[in-house]
């Protein structure tokens, strides 16, 4: 059952009349004009077409020129020739395995980071005093590069799991922390001021009623940081690491094996792709109510 | 019988601005229905505010059964003119959420009092949509619900029906005076519309532009009596008495010359 069957089928019984009508209508009329008119909204099936019929496109133009025998294949080699690197790499060099070390380093130092930066920033923004002692510290160092970090990490924590950690930790925490105080200062006041009429204490406040109400836009926050912890990701790899798709991309240049690198680099945007569309899909079903 | 509300002596400014300068004072019956009128800006949902804790007055005190006024409680319930519900709870949800803090009620009785509500604002058939599939008008109407179900004596509205076209406005105006009989609620209520003041009111009080002063008091209920009525609406009294309002407001903005 794909994300949008869910939708509809729970939907249906939960929410009004009006829903339940649109959902009986049959397949929007697409008329062709609407592609070139500003803003206007397009039938579902005719957005999914185009998204993947250009990235086919796309793909069978590259393919053709390397079949055409225009592109070094030592430079760009043809994506089939990428695909079926990717395909040995799985069979013989364990490439499931790298992802997956480099999937659960992701996650692991993304959790760490929204675990810290959700409770931080709604404090943040919801005592200014602290807000204030905090802001100028989370600033500078939201505005040091990653990268520059690198060897004073190594120093600190050797080239074990714990550099690629901190390192994926500091190049999303201080950024999230930042979205996570913004999102809770969007919270309309009314809502806060409610929750009190009605007897909440600050902490219920804080739980019931902003978290509650921020967390659309805190989910979405958290899917853009995600993307980003890739970024650090590969270059934490790169630097320190005998694991994870940075190492294998990095081992492959060293001996020209571009198609191998290009596999990797093409695993890493499927991971980010399926990642986002299923965070995507959480958020639609999560918040029917918008 | 002791007044309900008091407001002893109050003044505010915030910051440089003074909204309220001459040292307020009032006194508000027990289910007496006391609309504030005046001009946009003029102190009104101020004062409104010091009643629910949610602003404190700079000097004077605002009691509460002759005790002062703290922060905010459930004594004394709100209803904004937007973000009046919570778009993530459903109607019935938001209805119960009002009882959320109470541990002075069972479960079984925090539902009983929820359908009691639903039903006294009509939105029984609606309890399981979620506010952004209901009319602007039953939102607001949900927000009273809310906030009578969490037990406040006090209602306080700002503006509640101002972004509703005229006929659910004055749909809504019949209703909240009716509920108001049936529940028998203490009610202060803001507006800059003088025919929602007159329709609604026990007694108006015209606001002067800030800082705000009182401009006068007009005993509603003894000159319409307290049932109110579509039909009374067109009658010669209200007529009367709209106009002789209108014209205290006017001269309160000070465009008369």
């Amino acid at each position: 059952m794909t994300a949008d069957e869910v939708l509809r089928g729970e939907g249906s019984e939960a929410v009004s009349p009006r829903r339940d009508a649109k959902a009986k209508v049959p397949a929007e009329r697409f008329d062709p004009r609407d592609l070139v008119r500003l803003r206007a909204p397009l039938p579902r099936r005719v957005t999914v077409a185009i998204a993947l019929g250009t990235s086919i496109a796309v793909l069978a133009f590259w393919e053709a020129i390397a079949a055409a025998g225009w592109l070094n294949p030592k430079f760009l080699p043809a994506p089939s020739v990428v695909m079926s690197a990717m395909f040995h790499m799985f069979a013989t060099q364990n490439l499931a395995w790298n992802a997956w070390v480099s999937i659960l380093r992701v996650w692991s130092a993304f959790l760490l980071a929204a675990v810290m930066a959700i409770p931080i920033g709604m404090l943040m923004s919801g005592y200014r005093g602290f807000g204030a002692a905090l802001e100028p510290i989370v600033d500078f160092i939201r505005y040091l590069p990653v990268p520059a970090i690198v060897p004073l990490s190594i120093i600190w924590f050797g080239v074990g799991e714990e550099t690629k950690i901190f390192l994926l930790w500091l190049g999303t925490f201080f950024q999230l922390v930042l979205l996570v105080s913004d999102d809770m200062r969007r919270v309309p006041h009314e809502y806060i001021e409610i929750a009190y009429t009605i007897g909440a204490r600050p902490w219920n406040v804080m739980k019931d009623v902003a978290f509650r109400a921020m967390l659309p836009g805190l989910l979405d926050n958290l899917r853009i940081t995600l993307g980003w912890c890739w970024t650090y990701l590969i270059v934490a790899e790169i630097v320190a690491a005998d694991s994870g798709l940075g190492f294998v991309i990095w081992a492959a240049r060293r001996y020209m094996k571009t198609p191998e690198v290009m596999a990797g680099v093409v695993l890493i945007g499927i991971i980010g792709l399926a990642t986002d569309q299923i965070l995507r899909a959480v958020h639609r079903r999560a918040f029917r109510y918008l | 019988m002791n007044p309900h509300l008091v407001f002893h002596d109050v003044t505010k400014r915030f910051g440089a601005v003074q909204v309220v300068a001459t040292p307020f004072n009032l006194q508000i019956a027990r289910n007496e229905f006391v609309v504030f009128l005046g001009p946009s800006g003029c102190g009104k949902t101020t004062l409104m505010r010091m009643i629910g804790g949610l602003d404190k007055p700079s000097t004077g005190e605002i009691r509460l059964d002759g005790k002062p006024v703290g922060g905010p409680d459930r004594r004394r319930g709100m209803v904004f003119q937007s973000y009046s519900s919570f778009p993530w709870l459903t109607v019935a949800q938001n209805v119960a959420f009002g009882m959320r803090y109470r541990t002075d009620l069972t479960e079984a009785e925090k539902e009983v009092r929820c359908e009691r509500y639903l039903d006294l604002v009509g939105l029984y058939e609606f309890a399981d949509a979620f506010p952004n599939r209901v009319s602007g008008g039953m939102r607001q109407r949900l927000a009273i619900a809310r906030t009578l179900a969490a037990g406040s004596e006090v209602l306080l509205m700002d503006e509640p029906f101002g972004a509703l076209d005229a006929q659910r406005r004055e749909l809504l105006q019949m209703e909240l005076r009716r509920i108001q009989r049936r529940d028998t609620k203490t009610i202060v209520f803001v507006t800059h519309d003088v025919e929602e003041a007159v329709f609604l009111a026990d007694r108006v009080v015209v606001f002067s532009k800030r800082p705000a002063s009182i401009m006068a008091e007009i005993d509603v209920a003894a000159r319409l009596g307290e049932d109110r009525t579509l039909a009374m609406r067109d009658g010669a009294d209200f007529f009367a008495l709209r106009n002789e309002v209108l014209r205290l407001v006017r001269a309160s903005a000070g465009d008369e010359p």
